[in-house]
């Protein structure tokens, strides 16, 4: 007798999980032609072409780039405010709590909106309101209604009803509910998740001038097309760099909002 | 009696009118020069829809008979998702382990990672992939190349504020009965957030799927390689069957990583 106690028995669905996830990790390296010989290649390779980075073109920098950063956060922005305003009567409309026959209808808007990448909305953009920036705003717009809707839906599923009932209880109407008794309790937390969006939609602005919707992305893809490393090189440290300072400044303000 | 009949409404909590203002005047600056600056008009999208109406009954119906030659690009797509998140989601181990206040080697080390980590996230998906793209050539290597950053990225950032929050007894345990540092999160701290871990994988692997299907605009490879082709010669009606192949795509994966993540927790 031995006072060890046993080791549970491990060759369960996890061992078979990880068989396969390897199986199919391996076949997609022989389909994609990701041999050995070429990823002993790589670091090299790499080096190589991140040599060429080095200066970067500070000048290039702030004459060219920075105006198409700014564009990207103007994106950004107008994209989260029009989603902000439209996401917020669906995700009201969207909460089970509240409305539990057309929430179905507001999961369902949620999840179609979610489903398309900004890009491919952007494809669609361009041709309709031509090339530029606006195309991009209505792209980011579109698609950041989706999970809007749907974060903000369950911050409103999760509050107290209380004080609704005790609007109702003294007369009120179903309209002054919300605007006393509902509005008031998840606004702190919806307006924090518009403003993680904005970083989000930050990063999806950058990279839609690749379709010709505006922003820092189109100038990276034809500094790269160029070969103009160091002018690349410049786009990716000023995008580093103010989104960064971005993302701070709002998970601070964040932070802020849920505290008080 | 009488004074008390004068408050019987509770007073109104006092507002920080400074603040809200601040916030106001700030939030509608902000938009006004924003919308300036992209010029946003309202009379342009109205204007304009004549045109989007010609857009949509030249993309509509889908191509169907293009379909049989999206089997091959959309393969790859998979193929460049699988690779990108099983390498990305190992090399996210070791680098949420040290980016775990609880269990990194030093404050040192602490630092130096959690800002490879920031670093790491504040680029798109897709200027990795351009970046790639331009370094190993066009292809689907660039493509797994890139997903594999970006699945560092999301999941160790994820995975490594799990693991701050661990119950700290077993590993302290394994230190007092004389472990290693390794031994400790080998066995004290890995498998106890193994449940977490996997979701977080899986929902790196939602977005790689996601991401997959447009690297291909900027050439690293996958289904989005022939997107960009078929858009460039506005061919929209074969547009429109590559997106609907994407989206059935992406919610076939959602559902069934959502059904896996249930029941994982």
């Amino acid at each position: 007798m031995t006072a060890r106690p046993m080791p549970p028995n491990r060759v369960g669905w996890g061992t078979w999980l990880t068989f396969i996830i390897a199986a199919l990790f391996i076949a997609s390296l022989i389909a994609i032609e990701f041999t050995p010989a070429r990823m002993l290649q790589l670091p090299a390779q790499l080096a190589r072409v991140l040599g060429f980075f080095y200066p970067a073109d500070m000048a290039y920098g702030w004459n060219m780039v920075l105006p198409a950063i700014v564009e990207s956060i103007q994106i950004a922005w107008v994209g989260t405010i029009v989603a902000a305003i439209l996401s917020l009567p669906l995700a009201l409309l969207g909460a089970r709590n509240l409305y539990p026959r057309i929430s179905r209808i507001a999961h369902l808007i949620s999840a179609t909106a979610r489903a398309f990448p900004e890009i491919l909305l952007a494809i669609y953009f361009v041709p309709i309101v031509g090339l530029g920036p606006f195309a991009g705003a209505m792209a980011i717009g579109i698609s950041s209604i989706g999970m809007l809707t749907k974060l903000g839906a369950e911050v409103v599923e999760s509050i107290d009803l209380g004080p609704v009932e005790a609007v109702q209880a003294s007369g009120g109407s179903r309209l002054l509910a919300l605007r006393y008794a509902v509005v008031p309790q998840v606004l702190p937390e919806i307006v924090a998740h518009w403003l993680f969006r904005f970083e989000l939609n930050i990063r999806a602005s950058a990279v839609l001038g690749v379709v010709g919707a505006g922003g820092v992305g189109g100038v990276l893809l034809n500094t790269l097309r160029y070969r103009h490393f160091e002018k690349a090189a410049a786009v990716l440290l000023l995008t580093i760099l103010i989104v960064l300072i971005i993302d701070m400044i709002s998970g601070e303000i964040r932070r802020r909002i849920i505290r008080s | 009696m009488a004074e008390a009949a004068v408050s019987v409404r509770p007073e109104k909590p006092p507002r920080n009118w400074w603040l809200w203002g601040t916030a106001l005047a700030f939030l509608v600056l902000m938009t006004w020069w924003s919308a300036r600056g992209i010029g946003f008009s309202i009379n342009e999208l109205v204007c304009n829809i004549g045109g989007g109406r010609r857009l949509l009954q030249e993309s509509w119906p889908p191509d169907f008979s293009f379909l049989p030659r999206l089997f091959a690009p959309f393969l790859e797509t998979v193929q460049i998702a699988i690779i990108g998140t099983v390498v990305g989601a190992i090399l996210a181990i070791p680098i949420s382990v040290l980016a775990a206040r609880n269990l990194t080697l030093g404050m040192f080390v602490w630092f130096v990672d959690r800002n490879f980590m920031n670093i790491l996230r504040t680029l798109p998906d897709l200027f990795w992939a351009m970046l790639f793209a331009t370094a190993v050539g066009f292809g689907p290597i660039a493509g797994a190349l890139a997903l594999t950053v970006f699945t560092i990225a999301v999941v160790s950032k994820l995975y490594s504020e799990s693991l701050e929050a661990i119950d700290m007894g077993l590993t302290e345990a394994i230190r007092a009965a004389g472990g290693s540092w390794w031994q400790m999160v080998q066995y004290g701290a890995l498998p106890q957030s193994l449940s977490q871990y996997v979701s977080y994988v899986l929902y790196g692997f939602e977005l790689n799927i996601r991401a997959s299907m447009i690297l291909g605009l900027v050439g690293a490879g996958g289904i989005g390689m022939i997107l960009e082709t078929q858009r460039s010669n506005f061919e929209y009606e074969r547009v429109t069957m590559i997106i609907l192949v994407v989206l059935v795509a992406v919610l076939v994966i959602e559902q069934v990583s959502a059904v896996i993540r249930r029941r994982l927790t």
